[in-house]
């Protein structure tokens, strides 16, 4: 290559004034090109809809007339709507249980990195409800959970009284929440090990060299050295244990006894897809995307903090 | 090369062309194709009957094609509800009677005209009457809530298997009976609250008068009126009483409750009389001579005669925006044809709508009980009320049993929302 060529390419590459676009130079172009596909997508299978419910959700759309804008009436109704309102403590009370989801998959990660025997059985076995559909899952547990299912025979051969588990208030949310939880912590666990994939072994080393007991070791340099993780998996957690949990509900309870296992996105597909009413339908759905706005919001805060420090 | 080129341009120009063309004169010469979207088609059981509907339809309409959807169950009105605010899609439709079908009628055509010369014959067109009088779909079945009972369950409790529940007194001395037997009464699943419906339906059916039928069709008869608030009551006590299995609130009706009564473990059922859950399907697995039916006696009231709690079961209607009004009409009408309605009712045990039907070489014993019933039944409770209504109920149902709720507040939280419907 002679110099002149060497200077043409580089000139090429160098950003000029009279070049510059709005779309920048053209490796900018570039990035925009790789980035468009996805950028389409997102605009119309996420944002175009999004504003789509939003003006539903100031209507009394029922599915087949003419939506007529009501104003902020749906949103006044779902204040006084105690199906809505057992929804949102039921998800509160999901919510409450984040640090199970997050400590079990780390506890475990952790011991399957420090070379726990068998490891990669576990890793495989415990990854392995994360690739079922959660309607699978739910058929799976119905016939273990049922009154007349199996874990019922199991109590009662070792003298036990039988417990309905679905079908009583005060077992059934924490049952869905039990499968789910089964069903999901594989793919924390996943990331979890990524994160400690990259703990440096000579602070560990150092650590051990220096006496650290194994908590200490735990608690000292692997979780601060993971926290990005454990906070990006927080936030993935939470968005999916609001809006992953519809199939199983489906499947298991049908969102009862009465309302004890109704959430909000249940709630969602049965005022939209039972009792016709998309408009309502929507002006939940919109109450739902704050909260989860808000909530992944604060997360990201936190995240973004801690990295300042 | 360049001749290569452009030899090959041309020619893929040229067949782009011819495609084109033929592709235009297609479309130009299509025949016309009917849609028909339902959860039905797909069952092997209805495939000789959807099968003749078609072909005869085809044949009698030279250049038009029926087009069978079926959709799932479960996501029907929710797929249907999208289709009709898109304004797009099916040119008939299945509907259930009662609130699914008339709160669609707005989407729906009004059939008066066109099935004037079928509307002596076929029956059960309440269930898809709008509020204006007019008729929205075309009943292909009947549907009925009948007590199906397993005889030798019967017999073992030392109970006459020929002998049925006359009175509530009746009902309640054969479910004590059958408890000391150690037999559960009746099987129940109200895990999605369907229990509860057909619960009501069944009690509600010979107890209330014409009026009060009419009166709770319309919303003015409360559910902390005295006839309602004893039927809330008697779903209460007869858990108390031990008449169900346990474990209600976690059984699916569809299809656990049924299956548990098919394998002969709770002695009576609250079934159906077409579809699912029916006559056929319960003699083939305990065997036709095994199986009983009986109307369910109301609790209070009623003038001592027991009728069927019946309506038309689920019909077919024509949607608005079919480019095909004529044609879609005439299918309609097809499908409640005395010969397809004949297939439909031996093949798959739907009692038909159309009363020309032949029955009379019906072998089942509990199918020549309920078809001499169909002359003269009675309304079905639940199929008048409003969803909102029916899902509340659902939920009330299950925290009657839980024993989170009172009767009295079920019945108040249920008038709020009957009133709230009502307002709508």
């Amino acid at each position: 290559m002679t110099s002149t060529m060497i200077a043409k390419e580089t000139e090429s590459r160098q950003p000029t004034a009279g070049r510059r676009s709005i779309f920048g130079n053209n490796a900018h172009r570039l990035a925009y090109l790789f980035v468009l596909p996805a950028l389409v997508l997102v605009i119309l299978f996420r944002i175009v809809p999004l504003i789509w419910g939003l003006g539903y959700s100031f209507t009394d759309y029922n599915g087949m007339s003419t939506p007529t804008f009501v104003g902020v009436q749906n949103y006044v109704a779902i204040a006084h709507d105690p199906v809505f309102l057992d929804s949102l403590i039921n998800m509160l009370i999901l919510l409450a249980t984040l640090p199970i989801w997050i400590g079990l998959p780390l506890v475990l990660a952790i011991l399957i990195h420090q070379g726990v025997p068998g490891g990669k059985l576990f890793r495989a076995v415990y990854f392995f409800p994360a690739v079922l559909s959660s309607v699978i899952v739910g058929a799976i547990f119905n016939m273990l959970l049922r009154y007349d299912g199996s874990f019922n025979a199991a109590l009662k051969a070792m003298g036990f009284s039988a417990i309905d588990w679905l079908g009583n208030s005060n077992t059934a949310l924490f049952s869905l929440i039990a499968v789910q939880l089964w069903a999901t912590f594989g793919m924390s666990l996943l990331i979890f090990l990524a994160g400690l994939s990259t703990v440096p072994s000579d602070m560990l080393e150092a650590a051990k060299l220096d006496g650290a007991k194994l908590m200490q070791t735990w608690w000292y340099i692997v979780i601060p050295s993971i926290r990005p993780i454990i906070e990006f998996a927080a936030v993935v957690t939470t968005i999916g244990m609001l809006t992953s949990m519809f199939g199983l509900i489906y499947v298991l309870t049908a969102g009862g006894p009465g309302t004890a296992t109704t959430l909000p996105e249940f709630l969602i597909w049965l005022e939209q897809g039972k009792m016709n009413r998309p408009g309502y339908a929507s002006a939940i759905s919109m109450v739902l995307f704050l909260m989860m706005g808000g909530l992944a919001w604060i997360q990201i805060r936190i995240m973004s903090k801690n990295a300042d420090l | 090369m360049k001749a290569t080129n452009r030899t090959l341009r041309a020619g893929t120009m040229l067949a782009a062309a011819f495609t084109l063309a033929i592709g235009f004169a297609g479309t130009a010469s299509a025949d016309t194709t009917l849609t028909v979207w339902d959860w039905k088609n797909g069952d092997p059981v209805t495939a000789d009957y959807y099968a003749a509907v078609k072909k005869d339809f085809e044949a009698a309409h030279p250049g038009v094609t029926v087009k069978y959807v079926m959709q799932p169950h479960d996501q029907y009105y929710t797929l249907l509800g999208t289709a009709i605010s898109s304004g797009q899609g099916p040119d008939v439709v299945l509907l259930h009677g009662g609130s699914q079908a008339k709160e669609r009628v707005s989407a729906l055509t009004k059939l008066d005209d066109k099935v004037a010369d079928i509307k002596g014959t076929v029956a059960g067109w309440d269930e898809f009457t709008g509020a204006d009088g007019g008729l929205y779909a075309v009943p292909i079945s009947i549907q009925g809530f009948a007590v199906y009972y397993n005889k030798d369950l019967f017999a073992k409790a030392g109970l006459d298997p020929e002998k049925t529940p006359k009175s509530w007194a009746d009902l309640s001395a054969t479910a004590e009976a059958l408890k000391k037997a150690g037999v559960a009464p009746f099987a129940l699943g109200n895990k999605e609250g369907f229990g509860a419906d057909f619960f009501l339906s069944a009690v509600a059916a010979n107890g209330w008068t014409k009026a009060q039928q009419d009166a709770w069709t319309k919303g003015d008869l409360k559910w902390s009126s005295p006839e309602v608030k004893a039927i809330v009551q008697a779903w209460v006590d007869t858990k108390g009483a031990g008449w169900y299995a346990d474990g209600a609130n976690s059984t699916a009706k569809f299809m656990d409750e049924y299956e548990s009564f098919e394998r002969g473990e709770n002695a009576q059922t609250i079934g159906l009389i077409s579809d699912v859950a029916h006559w056929k399907e319960f003699d083939e697995f305990l065997g036709a001579d095994k199986v009983g039916v009986y109307v369910m006696p109301p609790i209070a009231g009623g003038d001592g005669s027991l009728k069927l709690p019946l309506a038309g079961g689920i019909g077919y209607g024509v949607t608005k925006f079919s480019p095909n009004q004529d044609l879609a009409a005439d299918l309609v009408k097809s499908f409640a044809d005395t010969d397809h309605m004949k297939i439909f009712f031996e093949t798959a045990g739907a009692i038909p709508a159309n009363t020309k039907v032949d029955t009379s070489d019906t072998k089942s014993p509990s199918a020549k009980v309920i078809l001499a019933w169909l002359s003269d039944g009675v309304p079905l409770a639940h199929n008048n009320m409003s969803t909102a209504e029916v899902e509340e109920w659902h939920r009330q149902s299950q925290l009657l049993f839980t024993g989170e709720t009172t009767v009295d507040k079920a019945v108040a939280r249920l008038d709020d929302v009957q009133a709230q419907s009502k307002k709508k």
